[in-house]
């Protein structure tokens, strides 16, 4: 009873002002930006090589496949629902175009497949060469996958993870299950010129010799560039400039709002699962062509880490009704660089996949402590 | 004698809105208190503070003549005060007596005391049904129970734990008739048991009927208080009301045409509205009148396509509403639902995206949305409804006042033109300028030729504003009246009739 | 009074004889596909190996109750006995003592889970997603992702029987029984049911919700660690990847027997009957000679219907669950 006895409670005080520089600063637009700029600062001295021209382009070319997908879980997150099985989209995916469009197969490899011979044979697949079929069928199947996962998340209002989740499950066992768990190697000339493109090389070095050895020229703008910054323009302008987008942040804003004011939920919904499973099936066409080979285990494991985690520490909320392309576009940048410095400080695999852990669990935490902040500013 | 609970000067505002101001009221002990007000009066404020989920910002209260400042619902239960909502908090997965006792479990004795005793449970549960003479198994799970009969249980749940005072906030809404006898032959033997009880409810005749002392609340202040000897139904009803009315309502500059908007015909869905028929015309403001849980709320989500309907049909200009939501807002329907937080706002979203989101397919421009025209629309509809905001783009919904919040909720509906709108408690938890505001904008709504339909608990509110009333009571439609024949009296008579048929429906 | 059986109870009744009826339909199919899986052998082979499953299952189904999930069970399953790996190897522990440090691990991890998930707020599937690549990252740390050879006597004590019973069926079926006594009988469990029914009325009636939520994840870890010392103690070795994605055959068998994934539903009974069945389908896929691959693929489907089920029973809960407010007619 003591509590009975205590003195009346007063209102509670107004927030402090003194806290609202670095409140503004954790809700800007921009604050990933400079978290990644400092980190790289600070970290320069000790990496030498972190600066070095060729390592900066391996960043790059590390960081355009993983924006292509986590472009489309943005877009899952602002409707406040997570989508798992991007990976396993991206493994089905690269096996199918492979096996559709490889140029040649390896009897010793590939006989035990249920493919072989329906699909591909010692002349290669049967659109063989043909890479925009190739692209078309890889399509369709991502956006076959997203159907379903909107489907069930939609009309059965099952949790979106659990759906993705068994949609992990069987997708990747079946992508497995179509090669027997092998490669497809021998892809067109012009699928793979796809990872690569050398459109604008940069050399840096002395200007001293006419012939610029190999290793020096570093490539730029590749197609990979190119596709990733045409989608992020595509689907910023998407999710800010169009009715859809307006919906898509409503969706998860307030499901209940919503529905009420005629916004077409169960269609936003699905459309957002398709979205995300094409940006998969994007992503997966720039790293079969970069691996230069269908891989149905391609998008397993600590990949979906990488995207959950560069989407969330950007900024998009979990709990939806928020979600930027900018702040997935700096999201991604971070987490590049994270894993690069890893990298050169010669950590292994495993340490690399703890750090990634407790990066998603900052992630995770400053969105809370953002959501908090933002209701106690309002 | 120290009364039980003594209110000195207690005031709460909320954002510098007053909702309870300089209250002061003894509550003595062994009595039935009846308290009484229309809804907004205070009521709900009162009991939150009693149970430590509101700290007053003014005064204090007194249990047993000592301080009472309770920090939190354990605090005033540990003082001996029970609760008993108009939503449940039970567990339907759970039985009668696990519900009963799922804050202190008999538990088995000796080494086995980390076991739950359930013959005891059992035993104790049984006891406390027959108290009731509910004649429930107590190992029936409840979701196999009757709404009537889990409030009773609810009941029950308060009444095992020797609560000193105990709270009845509007118990009967969910309850048959019979169920209702039932539970007021509990209150009087609690009373003869030496509890006291407050009962809060709009059923002015059950008050007559239980209560010893009668409070009237309005606007947030104690306006009648007295022994039930002295407060007759027709004083509690004035005592309630008591208010400049024209000083709120502005005058109804339209007069209704004889177009019909809204025709429903019929309209039932098992267990919620039984044969429910009115018509709301071009211009005309109908008001929907009903106690709580009489199916005023239900009728509108229903029109909306939120939920189903059995049988009978609505017509909207004469096509059939059919579909969900997304449909009717497109053949021209528009809800302001009661509880704008949970379905009217994206609260943490800036106002403009509020304002333009249902219309927001019309905002196509060249190149994706229009956002000279959005900024536009946005800025003629914060004069059109008069919102007090500073930056329609910036500024989070959340960061509004309740009026200003309801203004948005109103305004986001016009860029679609709809040709009929339905209000469901358009002023709850709205202050008095911004409600007179809000009238003003029904008001030229309808001059511009729109239907609304108008849903309030507050009668003043429909007579003040409305062309017509029409009065639901149990989910059917008891009777309508015309704006020349509003006599309080005899509305709410209406809605306090039990139900037998469709009466006077139009 | 309303009579009978209620809607909910029926449908309740359905899902789990829906199981049952499940696991016999897989049986008889099995068996008639190939006469040997019917043998008592065989069948009692399913049993001993569900007990892996079985045990972090039956974790699995507290944290399910609070409508919760734990995804890094895989990776408890994998830490636990390694820690009691190292000791026993490098410290000459014994096996009692390698057990008990094994479920210490457990919980120890579980709480890390809980400390997010009620005092940080952060969405259970995300912490727990973390902790996965989290804890199996710190084992794999531990032992340089190499691989780790138990003592003899642990495997003496794996593959020992009780009266005839293989040991790893004696632990299932004593935690699956301590856990029925738990939900059924103390107050404990009973909170746990109400919490997951309705948080929020829940909290309004003050029950200590955070232990509550806090205590699943403690639970849930412990028999994740157990359950891996139990297969481990067959194996004698640990691999690097032990136990990585079994995290989906544990919430699969939870859920297939009957547990919900919305909080409220289900019992010890779920995940005995569901990593009984998971066990069934794996055996019989390998006794009918179907492709290795195939199999996860047909897993996964089979947990795709449980998980259909599921929601179907959760639309129709929510469609009675709406407002009454007059008595039907009749």
């Amino acid at each position: 009873m003591t509590a009975m006895l205590s003195p009346a409670p007063t209102a509670p005080a107004p927030r402090r002002p003194a806290r609202r520089p670095l409140a503004r600063a954790l809700l800007s637009d921009w604050f990933v930006l400079w978290l990644s700029l400092a980190y790289f600062v600070v970290l320069l001295p000790f990496l030498p090589t972190l600066g070095t021209p060729a390592n900066l382009v391996n960043l790059l070319s590390n960081a355009w496949p993983l924006l292509v997908v986590a472009l489309g879980q943005t877009f899952v997150m602002t409707i406040g629902g997570i989508d798992l099985s991007q990976g396993a989209v991206i493994g089905l995916t690269s096996t199918v175009a492979a096996a559709l469009i490889a140029t040649a197969g390896a009897p010793e490899v590939l006989s035990k497949a249920p493919i072989w011979g329906l699909l591909i044979g010692e002349t290669g697949g049967v659109l063989a060469g043909r890479i925009w079929f190739g692209i078309l069928a890889m399509l369709i199947a991502g956006a076959l996958v997203g159907l379903v996962n909107g489907a069930l998340v939609a009309w059965l209002e099952m949790p979106p993870f659990m759906v993705t989740l068994v949609s992990l499950i069987t997708v990747s066992a079946f992508a497995i299950w179509l090669t027997q768990s092998e490669n497809i190697r021998n892809l067109p000339d012009g699928f793979v010129a796809l990872g690569k493109g050398e459109i604008v090389s940069v050399y840096f070095g002395p200007k001293d010799t006419s012939q610029i050895p190999r290793r020096q020229v570093h490539d730029l703008v590749t197609y990979a560039a190119i596709i990733a910054v045409a989608l992020a323009v595509a689907l910023h302008w998407l999710l800010e400039r169009t009715a859809f987008g307006r919906q898509v942040t409503a969706v998860g804003a307030n499901r209940k709002a919503s529905e009420i004011a005629g916004v077409p939920v169960r269609r936003v919904i699905v459309l957002v699962f398709v979205l995300s499973a094409l940006c998969a099936t994007v992503g997966s066409i720039l790293y079969s062509a970069r691996l230069e080979a269908g891989r149905p285990t391609l998008g397993e494991g600590t990949f979906l880490l990488d995207v959950i985690g560069a989407t969330v520490i950007g900024g998009t909320s979990l709990f939806g009704g928020k979600g930027k392309v900018i702040w997935t576009v700096f999201g991604v940048m971070f987490f590049v660089l994270l894993s690069n410095t890893l990298n050169l400080m010669n950590l292994s695999t495993f340490h690399i996949d703890m750090v990634k852990g407790g990066v998603i669990l900052a992630a995770a935490l400053l969105d809370v402590a953002r959501t908090r902040l933002l209701r106690s500013m309002a | 004698m120290t009364p039980l609970l003594r209110f000195e000067g207690l005031g709460k505002d909320w954002f510098g809105v007053p909702a309870v101001r300089d209250l002061s009221l003894d509550i003595p002990e062994g009595q039935v208190i009846g308290v009484i007000g229309e809804n907004g009066a205070g009521k709900s404020t009162l009991m939150n503070m009693i149970g430590g989920i509101v700290p007053p910002t003014h005064g204090r209260m007194l249990w047993r003549g000592q301080p009472y400042a309770p920090q939190g619902a354990a605090d005033a239960k540990a003082a001996g005060i029970a609760f008993i909502h108009q939503e449940l908090n039970l567990f339907t997965n759970l039985s009668v007596a696990e519900n009963l006792f799922i804050d202190g479990f008999p538990r088995r004795p000796g080494l086995l005391r980390g076991l739950i005793d359930r013959r005891a449970m059992r035993d104790r549960a049984a006891r406390i049904l027959a108290r009731l003479a509910l004649d429930i198994p107590p190992d029936r799970t409840l979701d196999s129970l009757s709404p009537g009969e889990r409030q009773l249980v609810e009941i029950a749940r308060a009444l095992h734990r020797d609560a000193a005072l105990i709270i009845f906030d509007e118990p009967t809404t969910s309850l048959t008739h019979r169920e209702t006898e039932r539970l007021f032959q509990a209150i009087e033997g609690l009373r003869a048991e030496g509890r006291t009880v407050i009962y809060i409810s709009h059923i002015l005749q059950d008050v007559r009927r239980l209560a010893d002392r009668v409070a009237v609340l309005r606007d947030g202040r104690l306006v009648g208080e007295g022994t039930i000897a002295e407060f007759d139904i027709p004083r509690m009803i004035r005592t309630m009301i008591g208010r400049d009315l024209a000083a709120v309502y502005p005058p109804r500059t339209s007069v209704p045409r004889e177009v019909p908007v809204l025709e429903v015909q019929g309209l039932s869905a098992p267990g919620v509205i039984e044969n429910v028929s009115f018509t709301v015309r071009e211009g005309e403001i109908l008001g929907l009148f009903g106690l709580m849980g009489s199916g005023r709320s239900e009728t509108a989500r229903i029109l909306m396509g939120l939920d189903p309907a059995e049988r009978g049909e609505a017509r909207l200009r004469g096509q059939p509403l059919t579909g969900g939501p997304r449909d009717r807002v497109r053949q021209g329907l528009a809800f302001v639902t009661e509880n704008r937080r949970e379905e009217g706002l994206m609260m943490d979203a800036s106002i403009r995206d509020n304002l333009t989101l249902p219309a927001i397919e019309r905002f196509r421009g060249g190149l994706g949305l229009d956002r000279d025209r959005i900024a536009d629309v946005a800025q003629d509809l914060r004069e059109t409804v008069r919102l007090k905001a500073q930056d329609l783009g910036r500024q989070p919904v959340r960061a509004l006042s309740g009026g200003n919040q309801q203004k948005v909720v109103i305004g986001k509906w016009l860029p679609t033109e709809p040709r009929l709108f339905i209000l469901d408690e358009p002023t709850r938890g709205v202050d008095v300028g911004a409600r007179s505001e809000i009238y003003g904008i029904a008001d030229r709504l309808a001059a511009e030729g729109a239907g609304l339909l108008v849903i309030s608990s507050e009668l003043d509110e429909l007579m003040g504003l409305c062309d017509r009333i029409v009065v639901m009571s149990r989910g059917e439609v008891v009777a309508t009246f015309d704006r020349r024949d509003f006599e309080e009296r005899r509305i709410i008579a209406a809605a306090f009739r039990e139900a037998t048929s469709a009466g006077e429906a139009a | 009074m309303t009579a009978a059986v209620s809607p909910q109870g029926a449908l309740d009744l359905a899902t789990r004889m829906g199981a049952v009826l499940m696991l016999v339909a897989i049986v008889l199919i099995f068996g008639a596909l190939t006469p040997g899986f019917l043998a008592p052998d065989s069948l009692a082979n399913i049993i001993k190996q569900s007990s892996f499953i079985g045990i972090a299952a039956v974790g699995m189904v507290f944290v399910l109750l609070t409508a919760g999930i734990d995804l890094s069970v895989g990776s408890v399953m994998y830490l636990g006995p390694l820690v009691a790996g190292l000791l026993m190897r490098d410290a000459g522990v014994g096996v009692a003592l390698g057990l008990l440090a094994c479920v210490a691990t457990g919980a120890v991890l579980g709480a890390i889970n809980a400390v997010f998930i009620v005092g940080l707020r952060v969405i259970p599937f995300i912490v727990t997603l973390a902790t996965l690549f989290l804890y199996r990252g710190f084992g794999t740390w531990l032992v340089e992702s190499r691989q780790l050879d138990f003592p003899d006597s642990l495997r003496g004590f794996g593959l020992a029987s009780v009266l005839g019973v293989p040991v790893p069926i004696v632990i299932f079926a004593i935690i699956a029984a301590a856990a029925h006594v738990i939900l059924r009988h103390t107050v404990f469990g009973r909170h746990v049911y109400a919490f997951g029914n309705d948080p929020l009325a829940a909290q309004k009636a003050g029950l200590p919700v955070r232990r509550i939520q806090a205590g699943v994840y403690v639970i849930s870890g412990t028999l994740a660690a157990l359950s891996g010392f139990v297969l481990i103690s067959q194996i004698g070795r640990l691999d690097a990847g032990f136990g990585e994605g079994r995290e989906f055959d544990v919430i699969a068998a939870a859920v297939l027997g009957g547990a919900s994934l919305f909080g409220g539903i289900g019992g010890a009974g779920s995940a005995v009957l569901g990593a009984i069945t998971i066990q069934a389908v794996k055996a019989g896929l390998v006794f009918s000679g179907v492709n290795l691959y195939l199999q996860p693929l047909l897993q996964g489907a089979v947990i795709l219907v449980a998980v259909f089920l599921d929601g179907l029973r959760e639309a129709r809960l929510r469609s009675l669950r709406r407002r009454v407010i007059r008595p039907r007619a009749g």
